[in-house]
């Protein structure tokens, strides 16, 4: 089964929403911080700002020459002093003549007497803030300042602000990121559990703690696996029911057959009674392995259950079954029989040995001989056999264990289906096969190994 | 060994029709009175009246089933032999065939020569003890124990005689060493593999003129095959 790659994946999605909503968040909460910052920063330096002006305003002289500012040049020179900032001021007259202090500064909007404003302005193309007062003298007093200090105060504030608002969304971020994958959690349980299973395995989904919010996609796929369950269960008793009542007339046709061969018949007539029954007997042969087949396909817990079986007893029953057979077709058919306990099902284990012998019978020229073994291995109950026959080629050993499938240029009345059934039960048993090619002669050597008995009746969970 | 089966009334309960007209096709051609039905009520209102020595039940009939059928056999503790048929699961059908004291069963479909041993053993079984029998050119006197081969007689030791009363007993049936040494357990000491190996290799010279064959199963046991018969 081949891991999906994820085209299109919840978790992606999920956190690119949230990644994104918090990006959004965060440039927010900083443009808020920084307009908090600077309305904070010109509160403030404002006031300051505001003291020069009165200052000034209140040191304006008018006599007949003119209006002048009444400060030595000193006391002026520490009312607009600032480290940082450049300060400058101007006093226009009622008229809006200059009479005092920078020229180049631009006249303030109107402001009603006795009141003072706060305003941005720019000056030699810098911007700045002012502070202007329309005294009650009928002068206006501006003095204005760079923004270097506000700046710098804006800029603290926005940056003590942001550093912690970044850790906290890059946390969030993070903990998204681990939420998901929690959240997603019973979802790849649920993806391990039925990645793990046999195809065969139709069982519900009971063992993977499952959340409402997939309770109703794992309740769906119940009911598929209940329907599959249901239509292979039918399915194979349907095959089974066929084969059943194909035996009966097939064992009548055989009967006849067999007796007709008793009797005198002229040759050329003999020759075709004989083409009959053997085609009989194969057909015969066809409906028992469709049986197994459909034994061995059934789901896992539909079949019998699994009991200790000594494979030593099962190739005894094949020695007193299968030996006049070998007989018939001139193969000394040997037995190397040990003890060796599996966990196993009763029908089918003998089944996967007689289409084991039927095949060495069948394939093995006249003259040659079989040898089935049982025993225990490095800890692994086994059970093989190997014959003198031709062998299968390297290439061809992956391709027998299919269904219908016959080696090409092989004689014999196969019906290609004795070495899948081998496999279906093998697969059934949590066993390996393995078909190679054993001596000098080539013959072909089937070996079937078991997982040891014992408590083995929970199958590990292949994760 | 045909001389020694007499005429026996055999009853076959097969639904059928080519299949139970073939049973008994044999089966009358080898001597016997046979009667047929399809019914597995028939067969037991029969079984209760009549006096049959084996009975050919098929399990799957059309009103009570063979099972059933056998049931009841063996309720009446009735002696007769049974041979079941099956076409069937074969290994549930002879657990559960046997269980309910059937005395062989075979699978659908047979050969006619499997099908007549099966027969014929069972005949055998139920039949009183052969003071005689004698295949190809061997005559065995059991009740005297002697046994000539081609009418010269022969000195058999004990254990070779047990050996050739078990192997005239399973007749075409594989026997393991294992089984044979069951059966010898009698004597003095167990007998080992081996030894079993060189009472068999005796026996076989002494008797293989007479053209009976025990076959070697490599690694496993041996097949009296009986001669001729």
């Amino acid at each position: 089964m081949t891991q999906p790659s994820a085209p299109d994946s919840i978790r992606r999605h999920l956190l690119i929403f949230l990644s994104g909503s918090l990006c959004v968040m965060i440039l927010g909460a900083t443009l808020v911080t920084y307009l908090v910052a600077l309305r904070s920063a010109n509160d403030a330096y404002d006031r300051s700002l505001l003291d020069p002006v009165v200052d000034i305003a209140a040191n304006i002289r008018s006599d007949g020459s003119g209006a002048r500012v009444d400060l030595p040049q000193k006391a002026l020179e520490a009312l607009t002093y600032d480290q940082l900032d450049t300060v400058i001021f101007q006093v226009r007259s009622e008229r809006g003549d200059i009479i005092d202090g920078e020229e180049e500064l631009e006249p303030p909007p109107a402001i009603p007497t006795g009141e003072h404003i706060f305003f941005d302005s720019t000056y030699r193309g810098a911007p700045i803030r002012v502070a202007a007062l329309h005294a009650t003298n009928g002068f206006t007093v501006q003095v204005g300042e760079t923004l270097n200090k506000r700046n710098r105060l804006v800029r603290e504030i926005v940056l003590a602000e942001f550093v912690p608002t970044i850790v906290i969304g890059a946390a969030a971020i993070a903990l998204a990121w681990f939420g998901v994958a929690r959240g997603m959690r019973p979802l790849e349980h649920m993806r391990a559990e039925l990645l793990g299973r046999s195809p065969r395995d139709l069982r519900p989904i009971t063992n993977v703690t499952v959340p409402t919010e997939i309770a109703p996609v794992a309740e769906a796929f119940n009911g598929l696996l209940r329907d599959l369950r249901d239509a292979s269960t039918l399915q194979q008793r349907f095959l089974a029911n066929a084969a059943h009542q194909l035996r009966t007339p097939l064992a009548g046709l055989q009967m006849h057959l067999e007796l007709l061969l008793r009797g005198e018949l002229p040759t050329n007539v003999r020759a075709e009674v004989e083409r009959m029954h053997s085609a009989t007997v194969r057909a015969s042969r066809l409906a028992n392995q469709l049986l197994a087949l459909a034994k061995a396909e059934s789901a896992p817990d539909q079949g019998r259950p699994l009991e200790v079986i000594d494979l030593k007893a099962v190739g005894d029953a094949a020695a007193r079954d299968w030996f006049s057979t070998a007989i018939a077709h001139k193969i000394d058919l040997g037995f190397a029989l040990e003890r060796a306990p599996i966990e196993g099902d009763p029908v089918l284990i003998p089944e996967l040995l007689d289409n084991l012998i039927d095949n060495a019978l069948r394939y093995t020229p006249p003259g040659g001989a079989a040898t089935v073994s049982t025993g225990v291995r490095d800890g692994a109950p086994y059970l093989s056999v190997e014959d003198t026959g031709p062998g299968i080629a390297a290439s061809e050993r992956s391709r027998v264990v299919e269904r219908f499938y016959r080696v090409p240029g092989t004689s014999g009345d196969g019906s290609g289906l004795g070495l899948a059934i081998v496999k279906e039960i093998v697969d059934r048993h949590a066993g390996s096969l393995e078909i190679d090619t054993r001596g000098a002669n080539g013959g072909t050597r089937v070996r079937v190994r078991f997982p040891p008995p014992g408590p083995l009746a929970q199958k590990p969970s292949p994760a | 060994m045909s001389a020694t089966v007499a005429t026996m009334r055999i009853l076959v309960v097969e639904d059928d029709k080519l299949l139970s007209e073939g049973l008994v096709s044999v089966l009358s051609r080898a001597g016997h009175a046979v009667d047929y039905t399809a019914s597995g009520k028939y067969a037991d209102t029969l079984l209760g009246q009549e006096s049959y020595d084996l009975l050919v039940l098929d399990v799957g009939l059309p009103d009570i089933d063979g099972f059933e059928v056998l049931r009841r056999v063996r309720a009446r503790h009735s002696p007769i032999g049974v041979l079941v048929l099956t076409a069937r699961d074969a290994v549930e059908d002879r657990v559960h065939g046997l269980d309910l004291g059937a005395d062989d069963y075979l699978t659908k479909p047979f050969s006619v020569a499997e099908f007549e041993a099966r027969v014929r053993a069972l005949l055998r079984r139920n039949a009183p003890p052969e003071t005689r029998v004698s295949v190809g050119g061997l005559t065995v006197d059991v009740a005297a124990k002697r046994v000539r081969v081609n009418d010269k007689a022969v000195d058999l030791t004990p254990r070779e005689w047990a050996l050739l009363e078990l192997f005239l007993t399973r007749p075409g049936r594989v026997l393991s060493k294992d089984q044979i040494a069951e059966r010898l357990i009698g004597f003095d000491e167990p007998l080992s593999a081996n030894a079993i190996e060189v009472h068999v290799s005796r026996l076989r010279t002494k008797i293989e003129s007479a053209g009976v064959l025990i076959r070697t199963v490599r690694g496993f046991g041996y097949l009296w095959e009986g001669g001729h018969e």
